[in-house]
């Protein structure tokens, strides 16, 4: 077949083809070089790693830790203190609806079976405090006959086999060494996988970040050697915090001295906020 | 190899190689530093600034309130539970002293079901009668001085101890000869045991009062407040004309949380005021606004008095009856 035999359209597809040819050698070679790259990127980092150089900041060092929570719900008064410096702190939208941590009131009322259950963001609540941005719980059963009531204080378990980071698409979310889930909102696509993922519904969709959000146990005040801002206010010490490690530690003391449960234990993701006082229907 | 077969294969590889490539490009460094993950995340989060401050940041300034406050039942509640996260204070300006404390206070003492027997808790309409509770109330202290500390002195060993001590100046009856010195007589005696034993630790100091009060032993206190708790508070009307009762009755209406509408409060750790010498009210009044005499709660109510108002004030209470004695009071 001689060369000007062919038609038009075969003669594209091999000027094409032979432009193929090149671009693969070229990119071979890219790989190539792209390949040795990573291996030396690789030892550089493993270096990194390997030489003990303190992280994530100069003062700290995350594998020296294991942080964990306590609740005393025996103890909480439902002022929502907690709730407040929570969203000051965090940069949390100021809506009654986007919160980090939260308190549930539990009133067993005379007569009936199950409790009645409201938290900060209840219509009824909002109304008592006149604000969105303003919380405390309404007098709502000051003349119903109470059997029972109290208060639950609930937040990010921090779990140490956490559902959310194992469907999270980007890997945006982690566990760090040192014991607390965060997420990374520069990696957040906003999908909220998973804020469907959590058994405890501890994460929400942030509309003003467009990103997943959720309690860090205020992992900049803790990396700074300070306590989390819920824990900073909390008035009558419901809300405990420390390193596991250290068995002096407040968390650790709160756990051996108390019988503590946590929350939702089937599920299966070893939950690190350690609960006193809950009842059977809270969960 | 067939070519077309050939073709393809180096299609797929081309393809991983690319992928391959993109990959490796669009990664960032510290991806797979720790796991799945970006760890130069990890300093960022940590790197956010702290908005609570804590009370140790507060204390370099604020050295005597902070002490205060962290002797006190409510060192519990730091600082910023109720001004506000310091975050750029002082630089970015004051920040808030509550106005509404009935608001905020009720957030953690109004009786609700729910809340910890051991939590102290009012039912805030009945408590105050829609007062704020700064009135009676320090918040940096707020337990009331005295209230604990019911008298158990011996009223006959008192009276005793008053005729060769003070009958001289505050009458053999506890009814003061002259308006400048105070009555005694009906006088609640948990208020008096709390103020004769302020004289004589030198909490408080007078003249007259300091020397006669320091060699009294704390039984002769208890005898005495006994005493003068026991005695009529019936005296004749005081001659001395201060100021405008009816105006005074206003300025009064600030005051009535805690001394009740005519000078006569419900709490003993309180004095009663009716039918007080005039001039004796208008010193003590003008002591606390000077702060001559010490305490925090009266201090802060008396500072925007003017003159006028603390003769009108002294002139309403010294022209009340003392014998209206509101329920619940209890008898020394």
């Amino acid at each position: 077949m001689k060369e000007t035999e062919i038609s038009p359209a075969l003669a594209a597809r091999r000027r094409f083809l032979s432009k193929l040819g090149r671009a693969v050698t070229y990119a071979g070679a890219v790989v190539g070089a792209g390949a040795l790259g990573t291996a030396q990127k690789t030892a550089a980092k493993s270096e990194s790693g390997a030489s003990g150089g303190s992280f994530p900041t100069k003062d700290y060092d995350w594998t020296k830790h294991r942080w964990g929570y306590g609740v005393d719900a025996t103890k909480c008064i439902g002022c929502l203190r907690c709730v407040d410096a929570c969203k000051r702190e965090n940069d949390v939208p100021g809506t009654a609806h986007h919160f980090r941590t939260w308190v549930e009131r539990y009133v067993y009322l005379e007569g009936e079976d199950r409790p009645r259950i409201d938290s900060h963001h209840d219509p009824v609540n909002i109304e008592a405090s006149g604000s969105q941005r303003e919380y405390r719980f309404a007098n709502r059963y000051k003349d119903a006959k109470v059997d029972k009531a109290f208060f639950v204080p609930k937040l990010c378990n921090h779990c140490t086999h956490p559902a959310c980071v194992q469907v999270c698409p980007t890997g945006a979310t982690y566990r760090t060494k040192d014991g607390v889930v965060l997420i990374d909102h520069k990696y957040c696509i906003g999908c909220a996988y998973c804020v469907q993922a959590c058994p405890y519904g501890a994460r929400f969709f942030n509309y003003e970040k467009q990103v997943s959000d959720k309690c860090t146990w205020c992992y900049h005040r803790i990396t700074r050697g300070l306590q989390p801002a819920c824990v900073e206010v909390c008035p009558v010490g419901a809300r405990i915090f420390g390193d596991l490690d250290d068995k002096q530690s407040p968390i650790s003391q709160f756990v051996r001295n108390n019988r503590v449960r946590v929350l939702k234990p089937e599920t299966g993701n070893a939950p690190n906020v350690y609960y006193v006082g809950l009842d059977k229907d809270v969960i | 190899m067939p070519k077309h077969i050939v073709r393809l294969i180096t299609l797929i590889v081309v393809f991983g190689a690319l992928a391959a490539v993109a990959k490796w490009y669009f990664t960032v460094d510290s991806f797979y530093e720790f796991g799945h993950y970006r760890a130069a995340s990890v300093p960022e989060i940590a790197g956010l600034e702290p908005v609570f401050m804590t009370p140790g940041y507060c204390q370099a300034c604020h050295t005597e309130r902070h002490a205060q406050w962290s002797a006190n039942s409510h060192k519990s509640v730091i600082c910023e539970v109720c001004h506000g996260a310091a975050q750029g204070h002082p630089q970015n300006g004051k920040l808030p002293i509550p106005k509404d404390t009935a608001k905020l206070c009720s957030l953690c003492h109004e009786s609700m079901p729910g809340r910890p027997r051991t939590q102290p808790q009012i039912a805030v309409a009945q408590h105050s009668g829609g007062q704020q509770c700064i009135v009676c109330h320090n918040a940096h202290a707020p337990k009331l001085a005295g209230v604990v500390a019911p008298v158990a002195g011996d009223a006959v060993a008192g009276g005793k101890k008053h005729a060769a001590a003070c009958a001289s100046c505050h009458g053999e009856k506890g009814i003061s000869p002259n308006d400048s010195w105070p009555n005694l007589a009906g006088q609640s005696a948990i208020y008096l045991a709390r103020i004769l034993a302020a004289y004589k630790s030198g909490d408080q100091k007078d003249v007259v009062m300091t020397p006669i009060a320091q060699p009294l032993s704390s039984v002769d206190v208890q005898n005495l407040a006994a005493f003068y708790g026991s005695l009529s508070c019936a005296a004749p009307p005081s001659q001395m004309r201060v100021g405008d009762a009816a105006a005074g009755k206003a300025v009064a209406a600030n005051c009535t949380a805690c001394h009740g509408e005519t000078g006569v409060g419900s709490n003993p750790a309180w004095p009663m005021l009716a039918g007080q010498k005039p001039a004796y009210l208008v010193n003590v009044l003008k002591a606390f606004r000077a702060g001559l005499r010490k305490d925090p709660m009266m201090a802060s109510v008396t500072r925007g008095l003017s003159d006028t108002d603390i003769a009108n004030l002294a002139a309403y209470y010294a022209g009340q009856s003392c014998k209206e004695k509101p329920q619940g009071r209890k008898a020394p």
